[in-house]
């Protein structure tokens, strides 16, 4: 048996090649990807930043991915923060349910996510009943331009509106913990002091300090998501483009010498100034967290609420409404699912048949079968669970490990590699794994389980983001009267670490196999080395066909269907692992 | 301290990977050859290829259970995305197969010894291609396996006849009443964006007008602020008034003209009993004859299989059902588009499709394209 002080130099092994391994794993493509473009285009990466103000279409995408990005980020404010509120403050019936609901949108693949949205704005959805034409900018929207000059406000209020039904459960998941666990009595003793006499006074002096991290948190992510933002812009902003889906669109010819060198200079410069502006926004992330992390867990979640009792009209249609939002362009999607239109001497009519889910079971339409994509889908998803909890929960260990030791600094560089998945192209990366498996192991090209190594670098991030406040908050001495009880190595792991963790697992499980379901665009570069088509997958193909057939639409909407219900289920299952009273968390 | 040490590891990685790349940069010049396989050869047939809706699943099973060869695919997004794969993938090949290049992209693969020769052109079968098919490219490298002409379509509810009568020419088109009224995929990223880009390079040099070309034209279209679109699809679904768009969620219906297939509106009354208000605009020298090939990878393992696919797809079983499964039409002597609902008498035939050759096309591409997006931008 190892003695402590071996025991600590195994960890730290464990560790530390785990990082090397991650950190290899995005940079390596990242930087041979990065490589092979200054060498198609013979530029270095210096001259492609400084490049990127001569392309007219990157710095158009760079304008509107920023303004995008941080109307999107006050928009989920505004309908994240009173949910939130709400949620976190009073006692509530069935709130694991509620929150599964508010909180699926997050997992929801983009592209599903975007046509859900396309139903509910639509000219015959349920925004055009009340008057307001985002898709065909009519009425109000149509007058809004006129007199604005501003181009496509209604396609642009559909993208925010989509990113904040996306992001919204990030404002929830952060915040409701803070707030929940917060002791009432702060608040009622705040009230009697000058400082806290009115209800600006205590925004300043209470509200602000305590969930102000959070929301900067929440909304930092938020910005994050809606920067690197792809299907959402591809269908609802026909008209404009993001850096993400520029590149998207140029990354195909890209990396190639002697052709088309235009596209290689795009992606090339427009990676780089991503990648600047990304990792800033994700080193604040980091920070904030740390922040929020320390401020919360300050009474029990069920004694707080019960202390404030349930909430009043205005906070149950405030949630209410915020479940119908979050709710009604899935219910759309699976409505769809059943819909086929039938035009007879220009009469269009609509069908409600189980045709087009006969049709997709079968594949018979040049893509894979559902039940295939299906079975793809869950061993992709199993096998991404095993390697990101992995690999996540040793990360948040070192990272807590480090803190405990004070060296902060360490710390904080490991935590920023967590999050670097999400801050580097998804574009590069595929591109520099497709052409270093060229390079290097062409065999490995076709190889069945290619696809796992996005799915990993996805969800890794959220797998620390939610195992790092667990960790951080079990007291090591716990470790020590285990081992004075005399439990074995094995035991006093077990007891003194892992029976704390099982929800945080449980929760981490459950949302990397939702993310792994729903995962597009990461992979959607390496599906060119192979025939691996997921779920996600059979849904942009079948929305991309041609839809002269009207069973078309209706498959690839069942197919989605078959994702919404699965993540779903494990968004539950998740609610459900959750011990009572320890508060949403992320 | 640490930012500077990570930096310094980047840099370092970045400069060992520099050296790595060293020996990769290819020549300019080559000779074609035979490569070796560039793939394991596991007797499976690997087919790169975009969403062919001909390969459905029966049609593959068929094969498959004929055969005894088991197939896999390697999707991507569309006849630009293969000739971009064989490029990305040059050295070391991964499928046997590629279907769906088009005569816009096929002399970029020949010149650049992407695909070899095929044995189809000795086999009886060949005798059945239409002359049609074979008229941009009749060699044995690739094979024609559908086809299919380029052109634009316009909404007849729009173009009534008094409000807005029929373009006679291009240049209507850049006229107040189509102001912001068209959607054109780009041909940067679309293979019909890219062949009607093509018809219009040989309009525009063979109007009474020679103080313009093709380009003048874009710019004045974009001018007339046309709507630019990544793909076909969301020209066509999203913007374009006259076809299906209309009834598929998401529909903005702002143009009510674009590029698609002058046999488009056949396809439109087939789904729809007969009935369509889109038509084609027919205007010599404004459409493109396209005309898509499979052929067989240079770099394949599986040589002998692909052989077998391509006889099984050029059979007349499988070629003369292209207008049901494909919605193109068939290179099989003789064979047309059904007349079921309307499915032939909607399809207009072009009366005088463009006449570039492919080796022009292939030579003066890059620049087209640049002058294209210098004139849309």
């Amino acid at each position: 048996m190892l003695n402590r002080s071996n025991r600590l130099v195994v960890n730290s092994i464990v560790q530390w090649s785990t990082i090397t391994i991650f950190s290899l794993a995005i940079t390596l493509p990242f930087l041979y990807a990065n490589m092979r473009l200054q060498s198609v285009t013979s530029m270095n990466s210096i001259s492609a930043i400084t490049s990127f103000f001569q392309y007219s279409e990157a710095t158009d995408a760079l304008k509107f991915t920023i303004i995008e990005s941080i109307f999107s980020v006050i928009l989920t404010f505004i309908i994240g923060l009173p949910l939130a509120w709400q949620l976190g403050r009073y006692e509530w019936k069935h709130i694991r349910i509620i929150r599964a609901l508010l909180s699926i949108p997050f997992v929801i693949p983009a592209i599903v996510a975007a046509m859900g949205f396309i139903a509910l704005i639509d000219d015959q959805g349920p925004l055009s009943w009340i008057g307001i034409d985002l898709r065909g900018e009519t009425g109000i929207i149509g007058t809004i331009s006129s007199i604005t000059g501003f181009e496509n406000p209604g396609h642009f209020i559909a993208l925010i509106l989509a990113h904040a039904w996306f992001n919204i459960s990030l404002i929830i998941r952060m915040v409701e913990p803070t707030l929940s666990t917060m002791d009432p009595i702060w608040e009622e003793q705040l009230r009697m002091l000058p400082s806290g006499n009115t209800r600006i006074k205590r925004l300043r002096n209470l509200w602000i300090p305590f969930i102000g991290p959070a929301v900067a948190c929440a909304s930092a992510l938020c910005f994050v998501f809606s920067f690197t933002s792809f299907a959402l812009v591809k269908w609802l902003t026909p008209n404009n483009s993001t850096l993400e889906s520029l590149m998207a669109e140029s990354g195909g010819t890209a990396g190639i010498y002697n052709y088309r060198i235009d596209t290689s200079e795009i992606v090339l410069a427009v990676s780089l100034i991503q990648l600047i502006i990304l990792i800033s926004a994700l080193a604040i992330t980091s920070h904030l967290q740390k922040k929020h992390s320390l401020r919360h867990s300050m009474i029990s979640e069920l004694g707080a609420r019960t202390q404030r009792g349930n909430s009043g009209l205005v906070g149950k249609i405030i949630v209410i409404t915020g479940m119908i939002f979050t709710s009604l362009p899935l219910a759309l999607t699976v409505f769809s699912s059943f819909r086929v239109r039938e035009i007879n001497n220009g009469v269009v009519s609509n069908n409600y048949s189980l045709e087009a889910w006969k049709q997709v079971w079968n594949g018979d339409n040049s893509t894979i079968a559902l039940h295939e994509a299906l079975i793809n889908s869950l061993i992709y998803a199993l096998i991404t669970l095993v390697i990101s909890i992995s690999i996540g929960w040793i990360m948040a260990s070192c990272i807590n490990r480090l803190e405990q030791e004070g060296k902060n600094k360490l710390a904080k560089m490991v935590d920023l590699i967590s999050l670097a998945p999400l801050g580097v192209s998804a574009v590069m990366i595929g591109l520099g794994v497709l052409l270093g498996l060229l390079r290097w192991s062409p065999e490995l090209f076709n190889w069945y389980f290619i696809p796992v190594l996005p799915h990993v670098l996805l969800t890794t991030p959220f797998v620390v983001r939610i195992m790092l406040p667990a960790i951080r908050s079990i007291d090591p001495s716990f470790e020590e009267q285990s081992r004075m009880l005399g439990h074995s190595g094995l035991r006093c792991w077990w007891h003194a670490k892992v029976s704390f963790l099982i929800a945080p697992i449980a929760v981490a499980s459950s949302l990397s196999i939702a993310f792994s379901l729903g995962e597009f665009g990461a992979t959607w570069i390496l599906v060119r080395s192979g025939s691996w088509d997921t779920l996600s997958i059979l849904v942009d193909q079948l929305m991309n066909q041609p839809k002269f057939n009207p069973l078309v639409y209706p498959m690839a909407m069942a197919s989605a269907t078959i994702l919404i219900v699965l993540t779903f289920i494990l968004f539950l299952m998740a609610e459900r692992m959750r011990p009572k009273g320890e508060g949403s968390g992320f | 301290m640490h930012i500077r040490t990570i930096f310094t590891l980047i840099m370092m990685l970045n400069l060992s990977l520099a050296g790595c790349l060293g020996d990769e940069i290819p020549n300019e010049q080559e000779v074609c050859t035979t490569l070796s396989a560039g793939h394991e050869d596991d007797a499976k047939l690997r087919i790169l290829t975009y969403d062919v809706l001909a390969l459905t699943d029966s049609m593959i099973n068929e094969f498959e259970n004929s055969t005894g060869v088991e197939i896999e695919f390697i999707k991507v997004s569309d006849a630009g995305g293969i000739l971009d794969q064989l490029m990305l993938t040059k050295d070391a090949q991964q499928a046997d197969l590629m279907i769906g290049l088009d005569n816009t992209y096929l002399q970029t693969a020949i010149e650049n010894c992407l695909i070899r020769e095929t044995l189809f052109k000795q086999n009886l079968n060949h005798e059945n291609i239409s002359k049609t098919a074979l008229e941009s490219y009749d060699g044995n490298l690739a094979i024609p396996f559908d086809q299919g002409t380029v052109c634009l379509n316009y909404d007849e509810s729009f173009v009534d006849g008094e409000n807005v009568s029929v373009p006679t020419s291009l240049w209507n088109l850049t006229e107040s009443q189509w102001k912001g009224k068209t959607a054109f995929p780009s041909p940067l990223t679309s293979s019909p964006g890219r062949a009607f880009m093509t018809a219009t390079i040989d309009y525009f040099e063979n109007d009474d007008d020679e103080l313009t070309d093709a380009f003048d034209w874009w710019s004045a279209m974009y001018s007339n602020d046309a709507i630019f679109t990544s793909g076909w699809t969301e020209a066509y679904e999203i913007h374009y008034t006259g076809g299906y768009g209309e009834y598929v969620t998401g529909h903005i219906g702002d143009a009510s003209l674009t590029v698609s297939y002058c046999h488009s509106p056949g396809v439109e009354a087939y789904y729809s009993s007969n009935w369509t208000h889109s038509t084609s605009l027919n205007l010599p020298k404004s459409s493109f004859h396209q005309v898509e090939y499979t052929g067989i990878i240079n770099g394949a393992a599986n040589v002998a299989a692909a052989e077998q696919f391509i006889e099984y797809l050029l059979s007349s079983d499988v070629n003369t059902l292209m207008p049901e499964n494909n919605l193109m039409y068939s290179v099989i002597q003789g064979a047309d588009l059904p007349e079921t609902d309307g499915y032939r008498y909607h399809s207009d035939i072009a009366i005088e499709t463009t006449d570039i050759p492919i080796s022009r096309i292939n030579s003066e591409m890059d620049d087209w394209i640049m002058k294209w997006k210098s004139a849309t931008s």
